[in-house]
């Protein structure tokens, strides 16, 4: 029997397992094939909904539900960690020491926010990216915040690239219904050239910014905090000054792909952009944050990987020898405030485009809140090849075939 | 030593990620290596270069990218 292991149940390794289980129902049926899926967590947590715990309190409780509801019954779920993956022995080591063989090995162990990596900072800090503990603790904070300066800094690398600019205007917009705006500076302290890192986005996003009283202060990597006297300092040799500061903190790869020396000391897995293999094999995936692979950080890049992902493992299981190639879409909802939203769309050869903000995107960011859960089910996939077309190109795996181009406008 | 950061392809968060994160772990001396097909990777290493007191050594359009070798000088000095 053949066996593929799914290490993470975050967006990602859902998605995976749950597509992999349809287009593999007669293998698996037969006894000839089996799912695992690794996660010692109880609950998967819907990330974005941090935003809305951080900066408009609601409850945790709405963006969290447990795994095992989440998946096909078909696939089996180890509720513990892998503690070791040991690629060239084809096999992951958990509950400190039981060995477990894979013929194909996908790894979605996503990323971690990491404060404590620059030195002061997670004492000196918030953030809405760790945990969902954590986005509370920004709501409690905000909540009693009467008068001073609000600095939201981001540090590089971090998932989700939209959300420290959707923080900004998000605070902007509760300090005004609170009717303290007069009395709150906000300043937003990036690493980038711009207020956000593609230059069609930005284009939409500083005038907004400005006209709403927020100081950019751009070209700012943070080096240290001083949590004592309330100044950051830059690589720069700038400091900045601030009375809350809410932080996009540097993120790493996981423990497990540090630990089994797979990804150096940051953990970001070796990973070819396209087929999503770890480089240099041919049975082991990495997919989503936990890759090296130079993209956004973001749900929707795990989502279409591992729809990619999919199909090549069950091309390879099939015997067909189909290699599917990721192109690289991104399609990510960034919030302004005032119930408006712009898309950040583009793919590996078509960079993201000056659009206008609208309710309407606003509205479907919100819709997709609600339809997320669905989304993990596999359920929606035939709207999105509809609407969207696949997020991958196709080698039929012979030589001198031609890629199929499949890229199309989103 | 020489840094290679392949950064083709990336167009959010873009080719300046890549070389922060390079740039945190090189010594003063060291060179790094940027490809990108961003046309705003010029500029933007360019200002980061300005600002961040390092130097820019090399801009050179290749087929279909764009390579800019930046050489680390001592930070915070």
């Amino acid at each position: 029997m053949k066996r593929v292991v799914i290490i993470g149940a975050g967006t990602g390794g859902i998605i995976l397992a749950n597509a992999l289980s349809k287009k593999l129902k007669a293998e698996m049926k037969g006894g000839r094939l089996e799912i695992v899926v690794f996660d010692g967590s109880e609950s998967h947590v819907y990330q974005p909904g941090n935003i809305d715990i951080a900066f408009r309190g609601a409850d945790p409780k709405i963006f969290r539900r447990p795994i095992t509801q989440l998946l096909s019954r078909e696939v089996r779920l180890f509720k513990r960690p892998v503690s070791r993956i040991e690629l060239d022995n084809r096999a992951v080591i958990y509950d400190s020491g039981l060995k477990m063989d894979y013929d194909y090995l996908v790894v979605a162990t996503g990323s971690v926010a990491a404060p404590e990596t620059i030195p002061g900072l997670a004492e000196a800090s918030l953030n809405f990216h760790r945990s969902q503990e954590d986005a509370r603790r920004v709501w409690e904070a905000l909540s009693t915040f009467r008068r001073g300066r609000i600095v939201v800094l981001t540090a590089l690398p971090h998932k989700c690239p939209p959300s420290p600019v959707e923080a900004v205007f998000l605070i902007d917009e509760l300090m005004r219904k609170k009717g303290i705006r007069d009395e709150v500076e906000i300043a937003y302290a990036t690493p980038y050239t711009r207020a956000y890192p593609a230059h069609g986005i930005a284009d939409v996003v500083e005038p907004e910014m400005e006209k709403r009283g927020i100081t950019t202060y751009t070209l700012f990597n943070i080096d240290y905090v001083d949590p004592s006297t309330k100044k950051i300092y830059s690589l720069e040799r700038e400091e900045l000054a601030y009375d809350l500061l809410i932080a996009i903190p540097p993120h790493r790869g996981a423990e497990v792909v540090i630990n089994s020396g797979i990804g150096g000391e940051e953990g970001w897995i070796p990973t070819d952009k396209r087929t999503l293999k770890i480089r240099g094999l041919d049975d082991a995936y990495a997919i989503g944050d936990a890759t090296d692979i130079p993209i956004s950080k973001s749900g929707v890049v795990a989502h279409l990987e591992a729809i990619t992902t999919a199909e090549s493992i069950a091309s390879q299981i099939h015997g067909m020898g189909k290699v599917y190639l990721y192109n690289g879409r991104i399609n990510c909802p960034l919030e302004m405030g005032g119930r408006r939203a712009v898309f950040v769309s583009g793919t590996y050869t078509r960079q993201p485009e000056r659009q206008n903000p609208s309710i309407a995107k606003y509205l479907m960011k919100r819709l997709f809140n609600r339809l997320y859960w669905t989304m993990l089910s596999g359920a929606l996939e035939p709207i999105f090849n509809i609407y969207l077309g696949p997020p991958y190109d196709v080698n039929e795996g012979a030589e001198g075939v031609e890629e199929v181009s499949r890229d199309r406008p989103v | 030593m020489r840094h290679v950061v392949d950064a083709r392809g990336s167009f959010c968060p873009g080719p300046i990620t890549e070389l922060i994160k390079t740039y945190r772990k090189a010594q003063p001396g060291d060179e790094i290596e940027l490809l990108a097909t961003d046309p705003a990777a010029k500029s933007d290493v360019a200002a980061w270069a300005a600002k961040s007191k390092n130097e820019v050594v090399e801009v050179k359009e290749e087929q279909g990218y764009i390579r800019i070798v930046i050489r680390v000088t001592p930070k915070g000095g």
